[in-house]
């Protein structure tokens, strides 16, 4: 089973959400089970308003004593919401240290390439390597390496590298370009080794500048 | 050589799916950063759908285990956070139906106060017991109105992308948010 195949998902019957014809005001289908209150607001609408926490932003929610019933109405569960939300969870960085002890026994190498050093036939993981140049390429200001590829060129030393990159347009790509491969051949060369003949470069994405990173950095959860 | 850098620090300023794109071709510290940014949001998820911690941190763990193995064939026709999303729900039914007993809510055995810096500010006993009235209720709806509540309540997601993660439409995403709070306000009506 793929993880994310839909037949494994929870269905409801098809009348579950049968809807009567025409729109709310708010140009919102009303689903069965949904309530008019006396005031002409759906009580799911109100219900919604209370998880965006701006009742200001709505006079009418505010003075209308029924939309205030139903906001009280489910305050029990407002409240008890709003404390398990507030919980952070135990055990976060020994879980990403599990995640990460698995993942870092399941290495994925990729290609062995050939260092130039052809007596001692040296070889080294394509991963490894792409790591490396990725960051040299990390080191140009407004530039960020996407995917990074190795491969032999011919039958010696030789190696043909093919990176894709995410750019900030604060300055002209070809020099960005330029520095970047510079900043790859130089981490290639004296640093791994590699007889890189060639660095082919395509942009594929555009940055917005960023500020610096600070210390405190949020982290997102897909909010 | 080279020296590695494999600060978590590092890359922290990149996009999900740039780093999803590193670590697809083998960059291992690109997907601990994807890791230590998703792990408490998918925690809280697996939490509200399993019931108890242990079962939902093996959840999250198996979730990102199969990210990493899957990454290569990861074609960014989803954001990174709704595949994980997916990943982790479905791995919670898995556990769910594998399981005979139904699950055991949330904090049922109250966990002694540790007191350490990083333990919650102490709430109120009718405060926990709520919670746990709650976590309860939650453990009796269906798994499509359970989904979309801790999406919503508990992810702050908003509709578009509680129907991306869960392949339906915003209209019963709405309803089933209906139903779920309804049901709720029902189980909690002691509360009040």
């Amino acid at each position: 089973m793929a993880l994310d195949d839909p037949h494994v998902w929870p269905s409801e019957p098809p009348h579950a959400d049968g809807h009567r014809p025409g729109r709310t005001a708010a140009g919102l289908l009303p689903f069965v089970g949904d309530e008019v209150l006396p005031c002409g607001r759906l009580l799911s609408r109100v219900w919604e308003q209370v998880r965006d926490a701006a009742p200001a932003a709505d006079p009418h929610t505010v003075s209308c004593p029924h939309c205030r019933e139903a906001v009280e109405g489910l305050a029990t569960v407002t409240a008890a919401t709003q404390a398990l939300r507030a919980e952070d969870p135990p055990g976060l960085q020994t879980l990403a240290d599990r995640v990460m002890n698995v993942v870092r026994a399941e290495i994925r190498l990729g290609r062995l390439l050939p260092l130039a050093d052809p007596d001692r036939e040296l070889r080294i993981a394509e991963n490894a390597a792409a790591k490396v140049l990725r960051q040299a390429a990390d080191t140009v200001p407004g530039v960020r390496a996407s995917t990074c590829r190795l491969v032999p060129a011919g039958e010696g030393t030789d190696v043909r590298v093919t990176m894709t990159l995410a750019a900030s347009l604060d300055r002209p790509l070809p020099d960005r370009v330029d520095q970047v491969r510079r900043s790859v051949l130089h981490s290639a060369g004296p640093y791994l080794g590699l007889a890189v003949t060639t660095v082919d470069i395509v942009v594929v994405d555009v940055l917005e500048p960023w500020p610096p990173l600070s210390p405190g950095h949020p982290t997102g959860g897909g909010t | 050589m080279t020296q590695r850098i494999a600060s978590p620090q590092r890359g922290c300023d990149l996009p999900d799916g740039l780093l999803a794109v590193r670590a697809a071709e083998g960059d291992e510290d690109s997907f601990a950063v994807l890791v230590q940014r998703h792990n408490r949001s998918l925690l809280a998820l697996a939490r509200g759908m399993l019931g108890n911690p242990q079962d939902a941190e093996e959840a999250v763990q198996d979730a990102f285990v199969s990210a990493w193995r899957r990454l290569p064939e990861y074609r960014h026709s989803a954001e990174f956070s709704t595949w994980m999303y997916r990943i982790t729900i479905n791995r919670c039914l898995t556990m769910r139906r594998r399981r005979r007993p139904p699950p055991v809510p949330l904090d049922t055995v109250a966990e002694p106060a540790t007191g350490d810096a990083r333990s919650q500010p102490a709430r109120s006993a009718e405060q926990d017991a709520a919670t746990e009235a709650l976590s309860r209720a939650l453990a009796e709806l269906d798994d499509g109105q359970r989904i979309c509540w801790i999406l919503r309540e508990l992810q702050g997601l908003p509709y578009n992308e509680i129907a991306h993660v869960t392949r339906t439409s915003e209209q019963t995403v709405r309803g089933r948010l209906f139903r779920a709070r309804r049901s709720l306000q029902e189980a909690m009506g002691p509360w009040r």
